[in-house]
């Protein structure tokens, strides 16, 4: 009789329940002595407006609901405002009203405890309100919560949120959870088919779940199922094996790129005009400063202190999207600056050397070193902080591929580069030039060509391009003094593996070397053996091809 | 033999002698500090080091920038045969060298055994850098890499060695490499005799290789050399297997540059792989050509020239030292392409230059002094 | 085969570059002991000819032997010469920082390994011989000047002496009288019909008319053009032949 008094009573109060608002229903659930209780009515609350539940159980759960009594014994729950005054008493209002109750001290009256029942019946309202949240995010991270835990009673909620959800990437993921779930079933063919549809999804996380199903299913002596998991566990793995695929070959494809970049500077100078620059490197520095620069200009500003003189640049402290657009204005400035620290090589320097190939290496050489040091003077020995615009810094994840933004920038500005280079020399009357004087130079000269200024401008170019180079691997990796040091025997690796003089063969030997590069780093797990392979590979590679992939053939005896 | 070369023979005898008997015995005698002897000894080993450089370089064209791979591969060879006479006084008080006790090991690596000989690690000093030139050389001059290409193939070779020795698991230090050295043939390193012994046993290397260079000039292989560096196309229209020729200069090169390693590191005392790092290499080409490239003093001057001037720069004035480095190349590279020992010549033609202008009759250009 | 052999033979030889075909199915003999001039307007191919013979250009098709027996197209650069294939340059190549004996001594026949060039010393026999040759290139007194010191037509002599030390079976003689006068020219013809025989044959490539009639004295003249043989035979019949004059003059081509 008692029990089904307390049945009715209960039912009563779920419906009630369903018709009060959450707060409501929480204000009087605080104040029930019984935690199973009260597990059982947080338990049974759902709603419209699922961020309010949420806000309130996270309160509660971190104690910021109070219980206070009446005058007349009855007791309300009731939260603090953030008032404290010097006496430490707080406004306290009643929680489903929110009219005020009166000024009270927080350590004198009771906190609405919760206990470890309360507490998972409160996780799963959250999940669930979270199941419905606005933001994608929350939401798959719901969802995948719920998969992790395969607790069977949170099936109706995903089921009938899957009608629901709109959005393509939470629909597969609640597909995983509801098949992680039903991997709990009691039904074998649910089971087999929970399986199968992960096998299917190729769903990555589940891998362990389906190893502790088959080796249950095992010992179960179930045939069937065993097969079932085993077949999903390996559908998966061909999966895996995709998504690290595709994976390498994308990080190959923007090491490519990133090589590419470098190296297209280092094409022209080196390639087309025979120049042995051992300074690229520091003209991606400059390069990779200037953006340094530009970025502390939008920002707080800078203050720079070479040889004690004191340089104050001021700051614009520009925030969102004009401080984000800083990177817009550092690239030409990159190029510009790295262009002019080209020229004046040149006209200083290399003008002299053009007949003297091995000396211009070791008069470069000394150039960087002088160069290096004065970065380390100025901008100081350690590596500087250059942050990522917001729109380099996210990523995408496709079929469990993740596409870094920054990368897929570095590798449709490597194709844009790549394609402004090659219209430059082929379709400018510059770039005729350029062509013309790096064939023959005495012949140029003849025909009225300033062999001069071209070989300046060819050089200045060569080096812009380096500085570009320099503005994008401050995206991606340390701004430091030695920064071109790093690439400058992978830049030379590069051009000399594509035949010098050759932009396309340039391009492919850059994309060669970025996969090799990646792939062996998959294969061995392990970058610097990866690395120490590649550069073997690049010795045995030249036996073959001593002259490059693309050899430029000519008839002339001496070269 | 030519009055120059008999003039630089005299010369290259009284600094023999200063070397190998006054300095050492002013030494003993307390008139020249250990301190000194200590520098210098070091300077002398940077020398044997440029002449082969120079012999790379300066007489056959071979601008490697590989050297300095071969210097450290000596010096690791004899850095293993002083770290395995520690014994057991190092810190951790174990019968193998201290980093292997920290990387978990508990006997000696096998490879290590052998180094406990003396002999054996002498023999490897030689044979190591010979075994890497040889293999890298045969491959490189078989395709026909030359000129600014075999630079940076070498560069490369440099780059990944040193990327190879960086690593712990090759159980040659990584990063620290090897240092805390104790003894030597019985005797402290540290040691003022042992020290002085060191040096004397530079000097004496340093004679013998400028005297095995000084020949080597001279025979017919010395002609075919020269005539590699001057134009390598018409010596395959001589008959002769350019590759071979430059592969014999590549490993007799590496064998001196492994040999000056090994004297250095137990008057330094540490080995690390910062020693192969390319830009060591450029450092000694810098010192070949502020010295005098294609000529056997050159380099002896340039190596002691520019690291007296380091020493005292990088004291005086730290932070400018690479600028002054950097700078001095480019001049030298610039004004002075014959180096320190080309400049009497130089001023020579600058002032004949000139005087041919005033007189046009004299503008026929006068056989040079070789 | 009975006869003897040929001292080259070329057989369907084709080489291009870039698209552009320098040989074209190339057929060529030669007897031992023969004096060859090979003439033609330029770009007929006669230096690369040359090139193919002393493997500094590796044929797309075709063979080229020595004696009947050597496949030069498998060979390298040093090797064809050890068989004694001996080339002058068409613009004088000598080792410009040695001086004009060491020139020579460079060339003279004998071992060429780098052991053996350790020790080497020259004997009497070979110090006259270099004497001999320095006096019969005129050069005697500028024994130990560097080469790159000399006048033009002074490095062509030289060249040729390094020819002469070489002692070579086959010497292939490209456009030696450049840079020479007509006093050195002659000369240079003399030196060559005196060297001809068993023991040498020489092909010479020549555009100096006045000095293929001198040298050639009735023997055979090859013409190339486009990279092929136009034809072959005594100056004079050459001449005078149709498509010879049209290769050179520029006549119109009756069937094109």
């Amino acid at each position: 009789m008692r029990k089904f008094l307390c049945a009715v009573i209960l039912l009563v109060l779920c419906a009630s329940g369903i018709a009060e608002s959450p707060k409501e229903v929480i204000s009087k659930t605080v104040l029930l002595e019984d935690s199973e209780e009260q597990a059982k009515r947080v338990g049974a609350l759902s709603g419209a407006n699922p961020e309010e539940l949420i806000a309130l159980l996270n309160k509660w759960k971190e104690g910021g609901i109070f219980i206070v009594e009446n005058a007349d014994g009855t007791k309300v729950a009731v939260t603090l405002d953030e008032d404290k005054d010097a006496e430490d008493k707080q406004t306290a209002r009643r929680l489903d009203t929110g009219a005020v109750f009166g000024r009270v001290v927080a350590a004198d009256i009771t906190t609405a405890e919760t206990d470890s029942t309360l507490r998972l019946a409160m996780k799963s309202v959250l999940d669930l309100a979270e199941l419905s949240s606005p933001d994608l995010k929350r939401r798959l991270q719901a969802i995948e919560t719920m998969g992790s835990e395969q607790d069977p009673e949170r099936l109706p909620a995903l089921l009938a949120w899957q009608a629901k959800e709109t959005h393509s990437r939470a629909k597969r993921a609640i597909q995983e959870a509801i098949a992680l779930i039903q991997l709990k079933d009691e039904s074998d063919d649910v089971k087999i088919a929970a399986c199968k549809t992960l096998g299917e999804l190729g769903s990555i996380p589940s891998q362990d779940f389906l190893k502790t199903t088959a080796k249950e299913a095992n010992e179960a002596g179930k045939a069937a199922l065993v097969t079932a998991a085993n077949g999903a566990l390996k559908d998966i793995a061909g999966h895996v094996t995709f998504v690290n695929t595709a994976g390498t070959a994308f990080r190959g494809l923007s090491l490519g790129s990133i090589l590419l970049v470098v190296a297209i500077g280092l094409a022209i100078t080196f390639g087309l005009m025979g120049v042995i620059n051992m300074a690229h490197g520091e003209m991606i520095a400059i390069g990779a400063y200037t953006t340094y620069v530009v970025q502390c200009v939008f920002g707080p500003g800078l203050e720079l202190s070479p040889f004690g003189i004191n340089i104050k640049l001021p700051g614009m402290n520009a925030t969102d999207w004009l401080y984000d657009s800083y990177f817009i204005i550092a690239l030409p400035l990159s190029f510009l600056a790295a262009a002019l620290g080209g020229l004046a090589l040149e006209r200083g320097i290399i003008r002299f050397l053009y007949r003297r190939p091995l000396e211009s290496l070791l008069a470069t050489w000394g150039v960087s070193l002088v160069l290096q040091q004065l970065f380390r003077l100025t901008f100081g020995a350690n590596n500087v902080q250059v942050s990522s615009p917001s729109w380099l810094s996210g990523n995408w994840t496709v079929n469990d591929v993740l596409f870094g933004w920054n990368r897929v920038f570095v590798i449709v500005f490597a194709i844009a580069i790549v394609w402004g280079v090659t219209m430059l020399l082929k379709k400018t009357p510059l770039g005729l030039l350029i062509r013309a004087v790096m064939q023959n130079r005495q012949m140029a000269a003849c025909m009225g060509v300033r062999t001069e200024r071209v070989n300046m401008l060819t050089f200045a170019l060569g080096s812009g391009l380096a500085g570009l180079a320099g503005a994008f691997i401050s995206q991606i990796g340390n701004v430091g003094p030695s920064l071109g040091q790093l690439y400058i025997v992978d830049s030379f690796m590069t051009v000399v593996v594509g035949g010098v003089g050759n932009i396309i063969g340039t391009v492919i030997s850059a994309l060669g070397i970025g996969l090799l590069d990646q792939s062996l780093q998959q294969i061995l797990g392990n970058p610097v053996l990866g690395k120490i392979l590649v550069l073997a590979g690049i010795i045995l590679f030249l036996q073959w091809k001593p002259a490059g992939l693309f050899v430029t053939k000519s008839r002339s005896l001496e070269s | 033999m030519n009055k120059r070369t008999k003039i630089e023979l005299a010369i290259v005898a009284v600094i023999a002698v200063i070397l190998i008997f006054v300095l050492p015995a002013l030494n003993a005698s307390g008139a020249v500090s250990n301190f000194t002897i200590n520098v210098w000894g070091k300077y002398l080993c940077y020398a044997i080091l440029a002449i082969s450089v120079d012999l790379l370089w300066g007489y056959t064209g071979l601008l490697s920038l590989g050297q300095a791979l071969f210097f450290a591969l000596g010096g690791y060879m004899m850095g293993m045969h002083l770290m395995r006479m520690i014994g057991d006084l190092g810190q951790y008080k174990k019968p193998i060298p201290d980093f292997l006790v920290f990387l978990g090991w508990e006997q000696l690596p096998s490879f290590w055994v052998p180094f406990s000989s003396f002999a054996f690690s002498m023999l490897m000093v030689i044979v190591l850098p010979a075994i890497v030139a040889t293999a890298f050389g045969y491959l490189a001059f078989r395709s026909r890499i030359k000129g600014v290409y075999f630079s940076i193939l070498t560069q490369a070779l440099t780059y990944g060695a040193a990327l190879m020795f960086f690593r712990n698991d090759m159980l040659l230090g990584g990063n620290n490499g090897f240092t805390d050295f104790k003894f030597l043939l019985g005797a402290d390193v540290r040691d003022a005799g042992t020290q002085r012994g060191l040096f004397i046993a530079s000097a004496i290397v340093l004679i013998a290789v400028y005297g095995f260079c000084r020949w080597l000039t001279t025979t017919k292989f010395g002609l075919v050399q020269r005539a590699v560096r001057d134009s390598e196309t018409r010596v395959l229209f001589s008959g002769y297997a350019a590759a071979n020729y430059k592969l014999f200069v590549f490993v007799v090169c590496s064998v001196i540059a492994g040999i000056a390693g090994a004297l250095y590191v137990p008057q330094v005392g540490i080995i690390n792989p910062s020693e192969m790092q390319p830009d060591k290499s450029l450092e000694i080409i810098v010192w070949v050509a502020v010295g005098g490239r294609g000529t056997l003093l050159g380099p002896v001057i340039g190596a002691v020239a520019i690291n007296a001037l380091k020493s005292w720069a990088t004291r005086a004035y730290p932070d400018l030292w690479l600028i002054i480095l950097g700078g001095l190349f480019i001049l030298v590279v610039l004004f002075m392409p014959k180096g320190i020992v080309g400049l009497p010549a130089q001023i020579r033609g600058f002032f004949a230059k000139r005087k041919s202008t005033e007189t046009p009759a004299a503008a026929q250009p006068s056989p040079t002094a070789p | 085969m009975s006869q003897k052999p040929f001292i080259i033979s070329a057989e369907g030889v084709n080489k291009s570059f870039d698209g552009f075909q320098a040989i074209r199915d190339l057929n060529f003999y030669m007897d031992v002991g023969e004096l060859r001039t090979v003439i033609g307007p330029n770009g007929a191919g006669k230096t690369t000819f040359l090139d193919l013979i002393t493997g500094r250009t590796k044929p797309d098709e075709g063979k080229i032997e020595f004696l009947n027996t050597h496949d030069v197209t498998k060979m390298s650069e040093y090797e064809i010469y050890r068989l004694g294939i001996g080339r002058k340059f068409q613009t004088p190549t000598v080792y410009t920082d040695h001086s004009v004996f060491e020139n020579l001594v460079l060339s003279l026949e004998g071992s060429r390994g780098v052991f053996r060039s350790l020790f080497a010393r020259l004997n009497s026999t070979e110090r006259d011989r270099l004497d001999e040759i320095l006096k019969t290139i005129n050069l005697g007194s500028h024994r130990d000047r560097k080469a790159g010191a000399l006048a033009h037509g002074q490095k062509q002599w030289l060249e040729i002496g390094m020819l002469l030390a070489q002692n070579a079976r086959l010497l292939l003689v490209d456009e030696p009288a450049a840079g020479m006068t007509d006093e050195e020219t002659a000369k240079t013809g003399d030196l060559l019909l005196s060297l001809v025989g068993e023991k040498h044959s020489i092909i010479v490539i020549e555009h100096d008319m006045t000095f293929v009639r001198q040298i050639s004295q009735g023997r055979k003249v090859t013409v190339l053009h486009q990279g092929h043989i136009l034809c072959e035979g005594p100056v004079d019949e050459v001449q005078n032949d149709e498509r010879v004059l049209e290769v050179y003059l520029g006549r119109k081509a009756r069937a094109a």
